[in-house]
Formats: structure tokens, C-alpha cells, sequence
């Protein structure tokens, strides 16, 4: 009889030993759930930015904001969950995250915090262009850990999100859909100026890209250097997403009316190596 | 049955923009060939402007050099139609001046030109899209120091149009399903900016109130529910307002539920976009026009016909022209899409 009691004692240290089934069902259910939420949101979000036109942008800036909700609650409630804390726990697993930071986790950490910076003081959003550590092109993604970008030959990078916090960061755009490009068109040092910044202005201003307002407005600007001369536009393309056709176009479209009347190029030699380069 | 209103003749009659009307005149009568105060008026298309063009010929046949426009302008002669002792020149359609191409400008410059060192006073009419293209590119506002910018219309005023046409009474029948009207809703008022001539239009929050019937059921009058309907299509506009009004019509009766409501659905491509941005802004372009400003990147075939085939431009004698109950809903595309400014 004394042997039964002993058994049932140690099935009863076991049994509590295992970790309890409904609490290991309710975390996953509350992080399944809370991945779901992101994902539909964002989602439906990205597919609502698509048809706002030139709200685009400032419905993406939303998706980063309610990825950081969401996760933080899901954590909220697991702590919640399993802990059920009061400020004694509190302190002691504030202690224990503190350790486990300073020993390991310090990069995951950065990023993190990097993450919540970007989403609130929002440096970038999602649809910007930006420049970050030498890499160019759109965020497509403001995650908790990093930033994905897509550069103009569609690879994509991911970018700490620490790096806001020792970078750089050069956002083209600043959450707006338009964005100024920069055309330059150089011509033969003989050529008629005056006549040249009419052409690329009528490219500039004519194009099926180009988007003009009093706080958008354009500039057409000529330099002379010792073996050519630098025509310069200056304009907003209406969507960033047609940067290189808008830059594309204007050069095409301007350089068939320059040759029609009879604006050269500068002669092979002369071309700016910078530029030939490119 | 039916009879065109007499706008300008006849002042006591319901007029369509009274108030830029009197805004005219007071220009007009104010005029003394010192510092002419030229006047831009500026509206979408199909919106009622050639009734104040109308009203300035008949009220001044004396006074006035008449040049329209039916296409775009490729010759300065139009300059030389300016002499004689008449002191005021009325020009309609003034969106052919400008073409969207290199080089295109070069016929507004001469107007420009002209107009800058001319005692006459000009009173021009614009398409509104042009007219924001050529402001944000040209600053052409800075030469016409009145301009006048036409508001939509509300469904009363409508009502007083359409409905002055007719001696015989029209029977409304609303058999459209009774709809419920939301607790708030915006209405559009056009209010006069302080220290301006200027009227904008804004969005006000409604607030429903208690005795509009059961649960918020509107039980509108027929002919109320009719006008309302119409002008909420038209987005405002009087000429696209008129035009449905014709296709509702069904010998003396007008049921709510015929009243067309097209669904605002577009898919377009960049090259698309543009031809619908030029066709817009140019109210009415030929094949040959559309080819010029297009370019060879656009096949222009292909692209014409997607527009017509989404209900979006209509073809006449080989002019191209926004389908007008498919106004509302371009503008709203091309807007969103940054095409238009």
C-alpha cells in the first residue's frame, strides 16, 4: 500500500514537471493568431494603398505601427498567461531580459528598438526611396528586426533596423508618392543655351510622368564647363515607382528635338568621365 | 414640349451661374481701356460655360470681337481677327492654344504676347484642366486677374433648369429600393474664402436627423429622390446633368430606378492614363491632334480602343471626347493618379 502512495507521489512530480498542454496550445494559439492579424492587416492595408493613388504611401506608414501593436500585445498576453506577473515577477524577469540582452540578444535588441524608432519617428515608410548604407531603392517591408528594400535591379536587401542609429539615412520622397529626379543632358559648348533649356523644359514639362504644383515646381538650369555644356532639369515624377522611365523618357524626347535642331552631343573625348562611366 | 432656356436675355428666368454672371458684368461695366482686367472662366467640360459667353455676345453685340476655337490652333491668324474699335474680345475653347508636346506652347506665347501690350479686354474660357496644367507650367494665372471658376450645381438648382424646359408636368415615380440613410454623412457646401472673390468647395459632417422617417428610411418625394440621383451621378456637373436627364426621360414620366448609374471601374496603363489626361483637358481632339502630342511610344489604335471599350471616351467624326457620365469618375482617376493637378 505504502509502495501505491509512493507511485501516485511521482506521477504527480512528473505531471507537474510537463510543461501544462493547454498552456503551450494557448501561446501558440496567441502568436498563430497574432501572425495571422499582421498578415491579413497588412494585406488588406497594401492592397487599399494600391488603389489610393497618392495616398499610397501614408496608408503603408500604418503597416510597421500595427506590426509592433500586435506583437508587443501577443507577448503581453503570453506573459500574461503563463506568469499572470506581479511587480515582484515583473522586476525579476525585467532583471533576467536585462541579462539575457547584455549576454546575447544585444544585436536582436538593437534592431528591435531600431524597429519602434522607424515606425514612430518614421525617418522612412514603407514605399519610400531611400539610400541606407549605399544600397538604393523602395522599402517594401518595415519589419521588427530589419528593413527590406528592393533596388532598381529588383534585388532585395534586407537592412538592420540598428543601422537608422549609425547611418545615414537619405529618404528620397519622405512619405510623399512624388519625387524630384534630376536630368542631366549635356550638349556641345557651341550650342545654342538659350534654346537647349527650352527644349528640356518642354521635355521635362510635357511629360506623361511629371507632376507640378506651386510646392512642386520645376527648374531648368544650365552650367558651362571647359569641354561642354550641362543642361539640368529639375522635376517631380508623380509616382517614385516611375523614376528611370520619367528620367527615360524626358532624355529620349529631349534629345530627338535637340538633334532636329541641330544641338549636338559633346564630342566623344570630352564626355565627363563620371558620366561616360554610367 | 420642350424649350431652351434663355439665360442672358432674360434674367428673371432661373439662371445656370448667376453669380459669375454678375461677377461679368461687373468687370464688363467697370472697364474703362486703362488697365484691362482680363478674365479667365474656368470649368470642367459639359459644365454650362458657353451660357456666360453667350450672355457676354448678347449683351454687348457692339462691344465684343467673338473668336472660338473647335480645334487646336495651329496658326498666329487668329491674332490678326483683333482690330476695329470693339474694346472687348471674347474667347472660346482657349485650351486649343496649347498643345502637351516640345514646342507646343508657342501659340499661347503669341496670345500672350499679345494680350500683354492690347487695351482690349479679353474674357477667355479654359478647360479647368488645362487650365491647372498651364498655371503650375506657365503661371497663366498671372494674366488674367479675375478668374472666375465654376462650381458644381446642387440638385435644386437642377430641378429649376430642367424642369423650366417643360410646360406639360412630369410624373416621378421613385421605385428604386428604399434606402437607409447613414447617421453622418458629409454634404458639399461652397463657402467664400474671407478677403478673396474665391469659393471653395468643403466637406461638412450631417448629422442625421430624427424625423426622416422610421429607422432612417428616406422616404424622399420622387422628384427630390430624381434630382438627387442625377446630380450625385453628375457629380455636379450641369451638362453631364442634362445628359442623363434625356436618357431618364421616358415620354412624360422619370423612374429612379432607370436613372443610370454606371460603376466607376478603370484599368489603365500609363500611355492610357495620358491620352485620357489629354483627351480630358482638350474637351474634344482629333486623331490627328491625339497622334502628335502621343508620340510614337504610344500605339495609339490599341490605346483608343481600350478607352472606348471601358465606356471611358466616345468617338464622333473622328474627334475623341469624354463619354459624360464617365466624367465624374475619369476626373476621380486621374486625380488619384496624379495626372491631373
Amino acid at each position: 500500500m505504502a509502495e501505491i502512495t509512493n507511485l501516485s507521489g511521482d506521477v504527480s512530480q512528473v505531471s507537474s514537471a510537463i510543461p501544462d498542454l493547454d498552456l503551450i496550445i494557448t501561446i501558440v494559439l496567441i502568436f498563430v493568431g497574432a501572425y495571422l492579424i499582421v498578415k491579413v492587416a497588412v494585406f488588406l492595408l497594401r492592397r487599399f494603398s494600391e488603389k489610393a493613388g497618392r495616398y499610397r504611401i501614408a496608408v503603408t506608414m500604418v503597416i510597421p505601427l500595427l506590426k509592433i501593436i500586435v506583437y508587443v500585445s501577443a507577448v503581453y498576453f503570453v506573459l500574461k498567461t503563463i506568469f499572470d506577473p506581479g511587480l515582484t515577477e515583473l522586476a525579476l524577469f525585467s532583471g533576467l531580459f536585462g541579462a539575457a540582452i547584455g549576454f546575447g540578444l544585444k544585436d536582436i535588441f538593437a534592431d528591435i528598438i531600431g524597429g519602434i524608432v522607424i515606425a514612430f519617428e518614421r525617418p522612412y515608410q514603407i514605399g519610400d526611396k531611400i539610400e541606407v548604407s549605399g544600397t538604393y531603392g523602395e522599402v517594401t517591408d518595415i519589419g521588427l528586426r530589419a528593413t527590406r528594400v528592393v533596388t532598381p535591379d529588383d534585388s532585395v536587401v534586407s537592412i538592420p533596423n540598428y543601422a537608422i542609429f549609425q547611418e545615414p539615412t537619405a529618404s528620397q520622397n519622405s512619405g510623399k508618392t512624388e519625387m524630384m529626379v534630376v536630368i542631366d543632358i549635356f550638349i556641345d559648348p557651341r550650342s545654342d543655351g538659350n534654346l537647349a533649356m527650352d527644349i528640356v523644359r518642354d521635355s521635362l514639362i510635357t511629360s506623361k510622368y511629371v507632376y507640378i504644383s506651386p510646392k512642386r515646381p520645376y527648374t531648368v538650369l544650365l552650367q558651362d564647363f571647359p569641354f561642354y555644356r550641362r543642361i539640368r532639369g529639375k522635376a517631380y515624377v508623380n509616382d517614385l515607382r516611375s523614376e528611370f522611365e520619367f528620367s527615360s523618357e524626358v532624355t529620349r524626347r529631349a534629345w530627338g528635338e535637340l538633334s532636329r535642331q541641330g544641338i549636338l552631343p559633346p564630342p566623344p573625348a570630352r564626355v565627363p568621365e563620371e558620366n561616360a562611366a554610367d | 414640349m420642350a424649350r431652351e432656356p434663355d439665360f442672358a436675355a432674360d434674367l428673371t428666368h432661373p439662371i445656370l451661374y448667376e453669380e459669375e454672371w454678375d461677377r461679368i458684368t461687373a468687370v464688363l461695366d467697370a472697364f474703362d481701356n486703362t488697365r484691362p482686367s482680363h478674365i479667365a472662366v474656368v470649368a470642367d467640360p459639359f459644365a454650362g460655360q458657353n451660357v456666360l459667353m453667350e450672355g457676354i455676345l448678347r449683351r454687348h453685340p457692339d462691344r465684343v470681337i467673338h473668336i472660338p476655337f473647335f480645334s487646336v490652333v495651329k496658326s498666329k491668324d487668329f491674332l490678326t481677327q483683333m482690330t476695329g474699335h470693339n474694346d472687348i474680345v471674347v474667347m472660346e475653347h482657349c485650351h486649343f492654344l496649347a498643345m502637351r508636346k516640345i514646342g507646343g506652347f508657342a501659340m499661347l506665347d503669341a496670345f500672350l504676347d499679345h494680350l500683354s501690350t492690347s487695351e482690349r479686354l479679353f474674357v477667355t474660357e479654359w478647360n479647368s484642366f488645362t487650365w491647372s496644367y498651364l498655371r503650375a507650367t506657365r503661371h497663366i494665372d498671372t494674366f488674367f486677374p479675375v478668374t472666375i471658376e465654376l462650381p458644381g450645381i446642387d440638385s435644386k438648382t437642377l430641378k429649376n433648369l430642367i424642369l423650366s424646359r417643360y410646360t406639360d408636368e412630369i410624373e416621378f415615380i421613385d421605385d428604386a429600393a428604399p434606402r437607409e440613410e447613414p447617421i453622418l454623412s458629409a454634404q458639399h457646401r461652397t463657402v467664400k474664402l474671407p478677403f478673396s472673390q474665391k469659393t471653395v468647395t468643403i466637406p461638412v459632417p450631417h448629422l442625421r436627423e430624427g424625423g426622416t422617417g422610421t429607422n432612417g428610411i428616406h422616404k424622399a418625394d420622387p422628384e427630390e429622390a430624381a434630382f438627387d440621383k442625377i446630380i450625385r451621378i453628375a457629380d455636379g456637373n450641369y451638362g453631364v446633368a442634362e445628359r442623363i436627364w434625356d436618357r431618364s426621360l421616358d415620354g412624360k414620366t422619370v423612374r429612379v430606378a432607370d436613372i443610370p448609374d454606371v460603376p466607376c471601374a478603370i484599368n489603365l496603363d500609363i500611355h492610357e492614363s495620358f491620352l485620357l489626361t489629354i483627351i480630358l483637358s482638350m474637351e474634344s481632339v482629333s486623331m490627328v491632334d491625339l497622334a502628335e502630342i502621343a508620340g510614337p511610344e504610344i500605339n495609339l489604335k490599341q490605346a483608343l480602343f481600350r478607352l472606348k471599350n471601358q465606356g471611358l471616351v466616345v468617338e464622333e467624326n473622328r474627334y475623341f471626347q469624354i463619354r459624360p457620365g464617365a466624367l465624374s469618375c475619369v476626373k476621380g482617376y486621374l486625380t488619384r493618379n496624379r495626372m491631373v493637378w
